[in-house]
C-alpha cells in the first residue's frame, strides 16, 4: 500500500474511522493490522488500529499505534525512529457526518499532546466539505536535540475546507492561547499570538501546491504581519512570499525576533524603541526586494558602546535595481563621544553600498567620510573610504572619554581607510594638536578591531609638547620645557602594549628649562629607588627647582621587559636629566631592564595625584 | 662506505623524529596579552557554564570544545542563551589554541595544542560532567 505523502497520519486514521463506522454496530471490536506504509519521507511500521465498541452507554474507543521511521534525505545521519500512539477515550457521533474525539491523546517519545477534535463532513451539491476544530491542552513536545520544544501549550485550531474542481479551498485560524515555545533561536514566553489565513490546496495536479492568501500573523504587543505565499509541494519550496508589516513596535519586537537573529553581531544586546514598517518579497525562493522604514527609533547598546536616538530611515533594497537609502538621527554617542544630528544618504546596489559623502558631527567638529564603498562578499564586509576629521576641541574630547582634561585640538586626514576580512589599515596620518605641540600617528593598522583580542600597530611622533601642560595634566611634578618623542613599531594587543621602541627627549632649541624637586624624585623613582634616595640624602633636597640642560629617557619593550636608556651612558648607568648652572642636578638611572608591569605600577603611583610617591 | 650510509640514515632518522619531539615541547603556559584576555573571558564565563556542565546540559567534546549534550536539562527560556554561551566559549577556545600555537612560534601546532587541551579539560572535569570519548558521550 502506498500512502500519499501530502496527507497526515490523521487523515489515514479518519479514513479508517469512516470506512468502518457503518459496519461497526454488528461487532464489538475491530482490529486492523498493517505491516508497513511507505512514503518518500517516512515509513510507518507495525500499524495497529483497535476500535472497541463497549455496550451502551459507554462510547466507542479508539487506539492506534505505529513505529515511524523518518528517512533522512541527506543520509548523513541515521534514520530517526519514533513509537507513536494515538487514542480517543470516547468517540461520539452526535449528528450525521459529525464525529468527535473526546479525551484524545497523542503520545510519542518526547511528545504528549492531549486533545479533543470535532470533525464534520458534508456534501453540498456534490462538493465535499469538511470542518475541523482541534483543541490542544497542556501539550508538551520536544525534538531529540531540544532545539524545538514547547511546554504547557494550549491552542485552538479550526479549519474549514471545501473541494471545487479538484482544488481544496480552505480557511484556518490558529489561536495560541498559552504556554511557552522555544523554536531555535526564538523563544516565546507566553501565548497570545494568532495566525489566520485562507488559501487553496491543489494536490491532484501535476504541480501540487499550497497557496496562502490574506495570511495574518498577530504577534502579541508587537503588531500584525500580513502576507501571502505559494509553496510548491513537489519539492516543498517556498515559491513566492510577500510580507507587509506596518507599525511594528520595536521595543517588544527586538527581544522576540531580532535579538535571536543578531546573536553573533554587535547588535546583540540592545534596547530599542520606536516603530518600524517592513516589506519583503521572495520570488522563486530568492529574496527579490525589501524595504525597512524606521520611525522615531531609538537604539541603545546595553554595553554602552553606542547609541542613536530618533532615527528616521528608509532602507529599500532590490535584487535587480539600485536603491537610495536615507537615514537621519537626532543624536547619540559612539564610545561615549557625543554624536550630533546627521542626515545620511547612500546607494544600495544588490550587495554593495556606496556614498559620496557622509558627514557625522562629533562634539564641535565632524567626521567626514567620502568615497565610501562597501561590499558584502563571502559573508564578510569589505570596505574603503576617505576620512577627514575636522578639528575637535581636546577639552571636550578628553572629558567625553573621561581622560585628564587636555587643551588643544584633534584633527585627522586619512586619504584611505581599508577594511577587509577583519583587517583595518590606513594610509595617512591622524594629527593631534595637544599640549601646544603636535602628535602624529601614522601607519595605523588594526586586526579584528571588534574581536576579543584586537591588535593595533602604529608609529607615533610627538614634537614640542609643552612639558608644563603635560606634567600638570598627569600630576607628575612640574617640569618646564618642551618634549619630543618617537614611539615606533608600537603594537597593542587587546589595547595593551606588547612591543615598542620609544625615545623621549627635550626638544632642541632655546627655551626655559626647569625641573622641580618633586619631578626629580618622580623621574628617579621610575628607574628604581636608589637614585631618588641619593637626592634625598644630599643638600639638594633644600632646593625647590633646578635648571637642566637636557633630559631624555628611552624604553624598548620586548617580552614584557623595558630596556631603558637615557641621554648618555655612565659607568654606573645612564643619565636621565643632565643639570646646568648652580645648583646643577644630574638624575641617573641604574636599572637597564625593568619589568613593564612594574614600570606601569610606578607611573600609576606617581600620577595618582592623591598619593605621594613612595620613596624609601 | 657502509659507515657513511649509516650516518646518513641516522641523520634522516633524527630529522624524522625531530618534529614530534619539537611539538612535545610546546609551552602551553605561554602568556601573551591575547592569551590572558582569552583566559579572563573564559574564566568569567565559566561561572555561567558550571551549572550546565553539572546538569549534563553541556559536555566537553573530543576536539577541545563544548557542545549541547542534553538541551532538555535547560528550561526553555534559557535555551538560546545557553546556545550563545556555547558559541562564545568555542570562539574563545579556538582562538586560545591558535594563540598558544602562534606564541610558541609554531602556528602549525594548533591541532596538537587542541588535542592536549581536550585531554586536560576532561582530566579537570568534575565527576558527573559529560565528555566525548571517541564518538560517544560518557559521564565522568
Amino acid at each position: 500500500m502506498r500512502f500519499c505523502p501530502h496527507r497526515s497520519p490523521l487523515f489515514l486514521l479518519l479514513f479508517f474511522l469512516l470506512a468502518f463506522s457503518s459496519a461497526a454496530n454488528a461487532v464489538s471490536a475491530i482490529h486492523v493490522q498493517v505491516g508497513a506504509i511507505n512514503s518518500p519521507g517516512f515509513t510507518a511500521n507495525k500499524l495497529a488500529l483497535d476500535f472497541a465498541l463497549p455496550a451502551q452507554p459507554s462510547h466507542p474507543q479508539l487506539n492506534f499505534q505505529t513505529q515511524l521511521v523518518w528517512h533522512d534525505k541527506t543520509a548523513a545521519k541515521e534514520n530517526s525512529r519514533m513509537a507513536l500512539q494515538l487514542s480517543c477515550a470516547a468517540i461520539t457521533n452526535p449528528q450525521v457526518g459529525n464525529w468527535r474525539c473526546e479525551r484524545g491523546l497523542l503520545n510519542a517519545e518526547r511528545i504528549k499532546a492531549p486533545f479533543s477534535l470535532s470533525f464534520t463532513t458534508k456534501n453540498l451539491n456534490g462538493q465535499p466539505q469538511i470542518s475541523a476544530e482541534l483543541s490542544l491542552l497542556d501539550v508538551n513536545f520536544s525534538d531529540a536535540e531540544g532545539l524545538h520544544a514547547g511546554e504547557k501549550v494550549a491552542a485552538k485550531l479550526s479549519l474549514n475546507a471545501f473541494q471545487q474542481s479538484r482544488i481544496w479551498h480552505w480557511q484556518s485560524l490558529l489561536d495560541w492561547q498559552a504556554g511557552e515555545v522555544f523554536w531555535q533561536p526564538f523563544y516565546f514566553a507566553t501565548g497570545g499570538h494568532q495566525f489566520k489565513a485562507n488559501g487553496q490546496l491543489d494536490v491532484l495536479s501535476a504541480q501540487p501546491s499550497l497557496t496562502l492568501d490574506n495570511a495574518e500573523l498577530q504577534l502579541k504587543d508587537v503588531g500584525a504581519i500580513q502576507g501571502n505565499a505559494r509553496v510548491s509541494l513537489s519539492d516543498n519550496t517556498l515559491q513566492t512570499l510577500n510580507i507587509n508589516a506596518d507599525n511594528l513596535q520595536l521595543a517588544p519586537l527586538y527581544p522576540l525576533l531580532l535579538k535571536p537573529l543578531l546573536d553573533k553581531t554587535m547588535l546583540n544586546n540592545l534596547e530599542m524603541a520606536g516603530r518600524a514598517n517592513f516589506k519583503a518579497t521572495l520570488h522563486n525562493g530568492k529574496p527579490s526586494a525589501f524595504e525597512l522604514d524606521l520611525q522615531g527609533a531609538d537604539v541603545e547598546d546595553k554595553n554602552g558602546r553606542f547609541a542613536l536616538y530618533k532615527i528616521n530611515a528608509s532602507i529599500p533594497w532590490a535584487y535587480d535595481e539600485s536603491r537610495t537609502i536615507k537615514a537621519s538621527y537626532q543624536g547619540g554617542h559612539l564610545l561615549r563621544l557625543p554624536l550630533g544630528a546627521a542626515n545620511l544618504s547612500a546607494e544600495l546596489n544588490r550587495y554593495a553600498l556606496t556614498a559620496l559623502s557622509l558627514k557625522l558631527p562629533i562634539l564641535d567638529g565632524a567626521l567626514d567620510l567620502s568615497e565610501v564603498s562597501a561590499a558584502w562578499i563571502d559573508q564578510q564586509w569589505h570596505w574603503h573610504l576617505r576620512a577627514n576629521l575636522s578639528p575637535i576641541a581636546m577639552s571636550d574630547f578628553s572629558q567625553a572619554l573621561a581622560w585628564p582634561r587636555m587643551e588643544g585640538k584633534v584633527a585627522a586626514s586619512i586619504p584611505l581607510v581599508t577594511y577587509s576580512a577583519g583587517q583595518l589599515s590606513t594610509d595617512g596620518d591622524v594629527q593631534f594638536q595637544v599640549f601646544n605641540g603636535d602628535i602624529t600617528i601614522s601607519k595605523l593598522a588594526m586586526q579584528t578591531p571588534l574581536g576579543l583580542a584586537p591588535r593595533l600597530s602604529a608609529n607615533m611622533q610627538m614634537r614640542h609638547l609643552d612639558l608644563g601642560d603635560l606634567t600638570r595634566t598627569f600630576s607628575f611634578g612640574a617640569i618646564e620645557g618642551k618634549l619630543d618623542g618617537d614611539v615606533n613599531n608600537l603594537q597593542l594587543v587587546n589595547w595593551k602594549p606588547t612591543r615598542f621602541d620609544a625615545v623621549f627627549k627635550s626638544s632642541d632649541g632655546s627655551y626655559p628649562k626647569k625641573i622641580s624637586q618633586r619631578a626629580v624624585e618622580n623621574i628617579s623613582s621610575l628607574g628604581g629607588a636608589g637614585a631618588a634616595a641619593a637626592v634625598q640624602r644630599s643638600f639638594l633636597r633644600f632646593f625647590k627647582q633646578f635648571n637642566y640642560a637636557k633630559l631624555g629617557l628611552s624604553c624598548q619593550l620586548r617580552n614584557d621587559i623595558c630596556a631603558m636608556d637615557g641621554i648618555e651612558s655612565t659607568p654606573q648607568g645612564y643619565v636621565i636629566v643632565k643639570g646646568s648652572g648652580v645648583p646643577a642636578i644630574t638624575v641617573l638611572g641604574y636599572n637597564r631592564n625593568v619589568g613593564w608591569a612594574e614600570l606601569l605600577t610606578r607611573i600609576e603611583r606617581i600620577t595618582d595625584s592623591n598619593a605621594k610617591p613612595v620613596i624609601k | 662506505m657502509m659507515k657513511k650510509l649509516f650516518s646518513i640514515l641516522l641523520i634522516l632518522l633524527a630529522t624524522a623524529l625531530a618534529a614530534p619531539f619539537a611539538s612535545a615541547a610546546a609551552d602551553l603556559e605561554v602568556n601573551t596579552p591575547a592569551i590572558s584576555s582569552l583566559k579572563n573571558s573564559m574564566q568569567t564565563r565559566h561561572g555561567q557554564l558550571a551549572a550546565h556542565y553539572a546538569s549534563g546540559a553541556i559536555g566537553l567534546t573530543k576536539d577541545g570544545l563544548i557542545a549541547m549534550h542534553d538541551a532538555n536539562a535547560v528550561p526553555l527560556a534559557q535555551r538560546q542563551s545557553v546556545n550563545s554561551l556555547i558559541a562564545a566559549e568555542n570562539g574563545d577556545r579556538n582562538a586560545l589554541y591558535k594563540e598558544i600555537a602562534s606564541a610558541n612560534g609554531h602556528p602549525e601546532w594548533q591541532d596538537e595544542v587542541r588535542s592536549t587541551f581536550a585531554q586536560r579539560w576532561v582530566q579537570k572535569a568534575q565527576n558527573g560532567w559529560w565528555y566525548q570519548d571517541g564518538g560517544a558521550w560518557v559521564k565522568k
